[in-house]
């Protein structure tokens, strides 16, 4: 009666010089090399991107956004990293201030998904609806600039819309790597 | 969850990245090369964990990783390819005298490797070696003439 459990022992591990057992796959090798070679300029590129800015935090990465009559214009990351704080920075021009304040709209989406965790300067005040929130601040002269620091949780595509009233709203969209 | 994922996901970039530094794991490893498999495993661990240190998120994680190497162990027993793929094969870097160059070349390992292995076999001269085999597990055999 054989047993389960055992086995017996064949010589099937290919020889050197019909001396050695040692199982070399030569050939296999050679491939492995030059798949090797493809791999290392693979990962040059992916350095070479990422320090571009492909994939976030670099001059690619940059992008700057302007209304037609330049009231409002925005710079911001057009490609970011979840988890990662950014900063989105809204220019104000002269029209965009009306009786010593500026009404900026944001889309939901900024505080959402793009995970809007702070406001530079602080908003007078802040009003929910259409959509999003309307930070009110008070405003002198141009040039000023709001802030809003970023750091979104997940990967995805996001659009978001900056407006003040009169002016045409800006949109755009947000790649957020994982 | 996303812990999860980026365990699996570490777990399966570093084992490609080691694979494909050079095959100098275990006994061949340089002081050097060790610095940079840590430095490799410390980037892997903050993309994995992220800012959630808790015992859950930490707990899972290590699970996950166990549980891909079981799954890549497993895979390996029962696929003779994939084993090759993933630990690669034995190859001769010496044979009856003469130093096997292109596998030198390949796997980035001097003949001062191969006399090192021989002196931790209380073989003084590189003429008594018959064979040298660099293992998959990164150590390099020697057989003498004497054998």
């Amino acid at each position: 009666m054989t047993n389960p459990f055992t086995k017996p022992v064949e010589d099937t591990v290919a020889r050197v010089d019909h001396e050695v057992a040692v199982g070399e796959d030569l050939r296999f090798q050679r491939s492995w090399w030059r798949f090797e070679k493809g791999v290392w300029v693979f990962f040059v590129l992916v350095i070479a991107l990422d320090l571009a800015g492909v994939f976030g935090r670099g001059p690619l990465a940059k992008a700057e956004l302007q209304s037609s009559d330049r009231a409002v214009g925005i710079r911001y990351e057009r490609i970011e990293r979840s988890g990662t704080p950014s900063m989105l920075t809204i220019e104000l021009g002269p029209k965009a201030m009306v009786d010593g304040a500026t009404h900026l709209f944001v889309s939901d989406n900024v505080v959402g998904s793009l995970g809007a965790r702070r406001v530079i300067p602080e908003p007078s005040s802040t009003e929910i609806g259409h959509g999003g929130l309307t930070y009110t601040f008070p405003a002198s002269r141009p040039p000023a600039s709001i802030r809003l620091e970023l750091e979104p949780a997940d990967a995805g595509v996001f659009s978001f819309e900056i407006a003040v009233p009169g002016v045409d709203a800006l949109r755009a969209k947000i790649l957020v790597m994982p | 969850m996303s812990t999860i994922v980026h365990a699996i996901i570490g777990y399966f970039v570093l084992l490609f990245t080691v694979r494909v530094l050079a095959r100098r794991p275990g006994g061949q490893l340089t002081l050097f090369e060790f610095v940079i498999i840590f430095l490799i495993g410390g980037v892997a661990i903050a993309a994995t964990v992220g800012e959630d240190h808790s015992m859950t998120n930490c707990g899972t994680g290590i699970l996950a990783v166990g549980l891909m190497h079981r799954l890549v162990s497993w895979l390996k027993e029962r696929s003779e390819r994939f084993a090759v793929i993933v630990d690669g094969t034995p190859l001769v870097l010496l044979k009856q005298g003469e130093w096997q160059l292109e596998t030198m070349r390949g796997m980035r390992i001097d003949p001062e490797d191969v006399m090192a292995a021989a002196r931790s076999k209380s073989v003084n001269s590189i003429f008594e070696v018959k064979y040298a085999i660099l293992e998959r597990n990164g150590t390099i055999s020697i057989i003498t003439h004497e054998h």
